[in-house]
């Protein structure tokens, strides 16, 4: 028998119970759909924190003092028995492929002008730090390149230090004081939101030196190194680990790159669409429930039927065939109606509701697809070799 | 009709066609077994998360240097302030009648050696009450002495698996390990339960605090600890907190202090969320299976036209018939209910068998949501095949056809 | 045409074993038309699935145009239903989701043939027994007589050469029940197999060969 002309049997037998085809191909519909509509978010949320580790650029090499202790947490933050010192990262941008070496501290200090105050992240950096983060400035201009000892008292203001301590005036040129010292303004940083809970607009940039005495500290809490584009970033943190163990005798330090960030990031959450996906396929688990049980319904009802194909010819791999596509059709139709629906639905959801990120994992549905017209092939199999296995005299002379 | 009768006459029915009814139940079962275990697992992680806060006893609080007035983000864990919280503001605090327990803690990398062997772990420079207040069980030995914590003898503590690694299974009570460029006698062991907060104390070593500001050359704590006298005291503890670092830190509130329970609270909210949604998604599959139950009772209902013809003529009124269809709608979801229900039981204690130290819980709330949520499907799916048997019309439902 | 040597078919009812079919021999040439009497439990009906290879006996022989049928596999036997064999049943089998053509369609389905050459058959078909304007229709808005002229054409569309009729009358009126008659005469007129089982008695006697059954036993056969 052509493989057309079995489709156009089973559609005729579908298109007879409009009814019961629609429901039953719903049952389908509400699994797949809430399999895509699932992956979708999982996969917006995946996006935009993928997006969030990415706005700084990605060819960031980030080293910290310290071995990576075991409580997760970089030496950086807590005390260490090794300074990473202001040389150190001079040093580092000798090697080659380094672009930029941005030494970093970072505390928070009360901030005061006049008479306002306001407590914010204080970052300590080099005049590097707008290229290697992919910062603009909005005013003014950033620190200047002076050598870092004798960096002069000047800093530049986030976005949201502006508008609470300088509401009305021009901040460029005016004085503040953090913790006990003085410094002039002589940049306003560029809107940048919040990147991981972390508000960057609330943030003040002075001089790293400026900022170890300010914090009293003799190491920093970490160096961000830019690299060329391009460049094997495996060599390259290969050079800067033998050339910081060359300077400090050992290696007290921990380097991490971005791409090591965004591939255990990316994993994680690879997992949780993966979870995510699983829960949404237990309705579609009970949408093949749903398809067996019209199926077998379908045999039962036609049981003389059967018994008539076998009396024309029809040999029991015809008749099995014909009821396995028919359980495939409803399957296939659902699944591709729980695509449209889920698709939609995600789609309207991120009209109307921008913030939510949503990306549409096409492998889930695909996969989604697959699963749908595998279940309906498991679950039309039983009921279709039954109808086939039925003794024709018999099947004929049913009710 | 009587209800008895009603259900009585909807089962024999059901009965009737085994498979078919099997299957419903199966495919309800499914539905409210899910949401039963995903929901038990939920609150199991909850109980978990809770219960590992709560092991530290209700009634601390945790001193942080520093202060942030970006409202609604994580509390300022990074970065150091200017003026640093010194042992002296943690011996202070001890004036208020609301604080019980006070102990400094400074933390630190440093690698830790005995003979040959040697291992970079993290130091925690503490005093005596640390382990009254974080609960801390010493296998061998003692904890740090009460002494003056601006005094620092060179003992330590090891961690569960630091020891481990650096004397294997010999006693290492009276021995010297070098800490950084110090050397220290081993006085006490800690127990290998010994985590919370993702501190992991078992790869950890703690000296006294005096000690550690020597080994790291710094006076700043990393945080102070604080318990109160008793949960009513946490409110008064936590002002007389703020009042005395600032009166020692010159009229400025630069310190932030956050309460346990504020915490667990934060986490018990976030676990509570996350159970919902959860256990919704799995309550997807129930929709599906109500599905099913109307896609059912449509065929039984057109492949009972003269059954149901043969009611009408008995005299069974719109109501009784309607009444029958929708009573077998619900015999088919609430049993299928008590199945999954049952299924979920016995899966959430299969999962306690095999997750020992996880608290699984069947919650009473997910039992009641999904048994009315079956009720509701049953009823709600039943409702238009039950109301297409009614309004048949007898003398066309007799003839067939 | 065909030779049934010594077939015993037996079906187990409870714990008692009903011989349906007892030692029967029968040979039937080509071209003959034969009608199968007797009360019912005779036997005349599984003895036309036996001969329909719907069934298949406990033991003898079936030799059909001097093939050994017996031995063949569900698939073969299946193979030969469809191209050896025409059924016609007493309430019609109509598949009562597909049209008229449709049902014609579906032996011609069943080995393959393309569409085009197919609705060329049907028509052919449709028109020998008088309802090519019919073709559009579903079963249930057709006669009876209607109906079971459908299913005749359908079992001719293979062309078989056996045609086993089964009460092909006991669900319509006697007019409607003449002219399936005289159409299934025809038929076997352009030298096609007929066998007929039936109660009528008037309707056996037209037959030019008559085969009486009682107890799954032949007890009379006379031309």
């Amino acid at each position: 028998m052509r493989s057309a002309d079995y489709m156009r049997l089973a559609a005729t037998s579908l298109k007879f119970n409009k009814m019961r085809s629609f429901l039953t191909a719903l049952g389908i519909t509400v699994g797949i759909a809430a399999v895509v509509l699932l992956t979708s978010l999982g996969g917006g949320v995946q996006q935009y924190m993928l997006g969030q580790f990415t706005q700084f650029g990605a060819h960031i090499i980030a080293v910290n003092p310290g071995k990576t202790s075991t409580i997760g947490l970089s030496g950086a933050i807590i005390s260490n028995v090794r300074p990473l010192t202001l040389d150190d990262a001079a040093s580092l941008e000798q090697l080659n492929g380094v672009l930029t070496a941005v030494p970093i501290v970072q505390g928070n200090l009360p901030v005061e002008t006049g008479n306002r105050s306001r407590w914010t992240m204080v970052l300590g950096v080099n005049h590097q730090a707008p290229q290697t983060w992919q910062f603009k400035i909005a005013q003014g201009q950033f620190l200047p390149d002076e050598p870092a000892e004798q960096a002069r008292n000047l800093s530049v203001i986030g976005h949201k230090i502006k508008t609470e301590l300088f509401p009305d005036t021009n901040p460029l040129g005016k004085r503040i004081r953090i913790g006990q010292e003085r410094y002039r303004v002589i940049g306003v940083m560029e809107e940048k939101g919040q990147i991981l809970g972390i508000d960057l607009d609330d943030a003040v940039y002075i001089p790293a030196h400026r900022g170890m005495a300010l914090f009293n500290r003799e190491s920093l809490m970490e160096v961000d190194i830019l690299y060329r584009a391009g460049w094997n970033e495996d060599k390259l943190v290969k050079a800067i680990k033998k050339h910081l163990i060359r300077r400090h005798g050992a290696e007290d330090f921990t380097i991490n790159t971005q791409s090591d960030m965004l591939g255990t990031l990316g994993s994680i959450l690879n997992i949780l669409t993966a979870v995510v996906a699983g829960l949404g396929s237990i309705s579609l688990v009970v949408g093949g429930v749903g398809i067996f049980t019209i199926m077998s319904i379908a045999v039962n009802e036609r049981i003389r039927e059967i018994g008539l194909l076998r009396a024309l010819g029809a040999s029991r791999t015809q008749v099995t065939l014909m009821f396995l596509l028919e359980a495939t059709f409803l399957s296939g139709l659902g699944g591709i109606a729980g695509m449209l629906t889920g698709l939609g639905v995600a789609w309207l959801l991120h009209a109307f509701i921008p913030a939510l990120p949503v990306n549409v994992e096409w492998n889930y549905v695909l996969l989604a697809e697959v699963i749908a017209i595998f279940t309906g092939i498991i679950a039309g199999l039983l009921p279709a070799r039954r109808a086939a296995a039925l003794p024709p005299v018999d099947a004929l002379r049913s009710e | 009709m009587r209800i008895l009768d009603t259900l009585n006459f909807s089962q024999t029915t059901l009965r009737a066609y085994p498979a078919r009814t099997a299957l419903i139940l199966l495919a309800m079962a499914i539905g409210v077994a899910s949401v039963i275990i995903l929901t038990s697992l939920g609150e199991g992680a909850r109980n978990y998360v809770t219960g590992q806060f709560r092991s530290l006893g209700t009634h601390l609080l945790f001193i942080l240097p520093g202060r942030s007035e970006t409202t609604g983000g994580l509390p300022p864990l990074l970065g150091t302030s200017p003026r640093d919280l010194t042992i002296d503001d943690a011996i202070a605090l001890k004036q208020s009648p609301a604080i019980r327990h006070v102990a400094p803690l400074l933390l630190g990398n440093a690698p830790v050696s005995h003979a040959s062997r040697e291992r970079e772990v993290t130091v925690l420079g503490s005093s005596n009450e640390m382990q009254v207040i974080m609960t801390l069980e010493v296998i061998m030995g003692k904890f740090l002495p009460a002494e003056n914590p601006r005094i620092g003898s060179p003992v330590c503590v090891l961690g569960d698996k630091l020891y481990h690694e650096l004397f294997g299974n010999r006693n290492p009570i009276g021995e010297w390990v070098r800490i950084g460029s110090y050397r220290y006698r081993v006085i006490g062991v800690l127990g290998d339960k010994e985590r919370a907060f993702g501190f992991d104390n078992s790869d950890a070593v703690i000296i006294p605090v005096a000690s550690a500001q020597t080994m790291f050359n710094k006076t700043s704590l990393f945080r102070i600890l604080v318990k109160a006298s008793s949960a009513d005291a946490l409110d008064r503890a936590k002002e007389d907190v703020l009042r005395i670092i600032r009166q020692r830190h010159e009229g400025e509130d630069d310190v932030t202090v956050i309460r346990q329970d504020a915490l667990i609270g934060t986490f018990d909210e976030i676990l509570k969320i996350l159970t919902w949604v959860v256990a919704g998604i799995a309550a997807i599959s129930l929709i599906v299976a109500g599905i099913l139950i109307m896609n059912v009772m449509l065929v039984s209902v057109s492949q009972r036209r003269a059954e149901i013809g043969l009611l009408k003529a008995l005299g069974a009124s719109t109501r009784e018939v309607l009444q029958l269809f929708l009573s077998e709608a619900l015999i088919l979801s609430l049993a299928g209910g008590v199945i999954g229900l049952g299924i979920g039981f016995v899966g959430a204690q299969a999962l306690q068998v095999w997750l020992p130290d996880f608290p699984v819980q069947v919650p009473l709330w997910s039992i009641i949501a999904a048994l009315l949520v079956t009720l509701i499907t049953g009823l709600a799916f039943g409702l238009i095949p039950a109301r297409q048997a009614a309004r048949l019309d007898p003398v066309i439902a007799l003839a067939g056809k | 045409m065909i030779k049934l040597r010594d077939i015993c078919r037996n079906f187990q009812v409870g714990d008692e074993t009903v011989h349906a079919l007892d030692q029967v021999t029968l040979d039937i040439a080509a071209g003959d038309y034969i009608s199968v009497m007797g009360p019912s439990g005779s036997g005349k009906s599984t003895l036309l699935n036996m001969l329909g290879l719907l069934d298949m006996p406990n033991s003898g022989s079936y030799l059909f145009e001097n093939k050994e049928l017996t031995k063949l596999s569900e698939e073969k036997r299946a193979r030969f239903r469809r191209e050896k064999i025409g059924f016609i049943f007493q309430s019609f089998h109509l598949v009562p989701r597909l049209t008229a053509a449709g049902n014609l369609e579906l032996p011609l389905m069943l080995t393959g043939m393309l569409p085009a050459k197919r609705r060329v058959l049907v028509q052919e078909a449709l028109a020998s027994v008088g309802l090519e304007d019919r073709a559009h229709h579903l079963p249930k808005q057709l006669s009876g007589g209607q109906q079971q002229r459908v299913a005749i054409a359908r079992a001719m569309i293979m062309k078989p050469p056996l045609l086993l009729a089964d009460e092909p009358t006991g669900n319509l009126d006697t007019h409607s029940g003449d002219e399936i008659i005289k159409t299934l005469e025809v038929l076997n007129q352009t030298g096609i197999t007929l066998i007929v089982v039936t109660h009528d008695l008037e309707l056996g006697q037209r037959a030019g060969r008559t085969i009486q059954m009682v107890d799954g036993k032949v007890v009379h056969d006379e031309s």
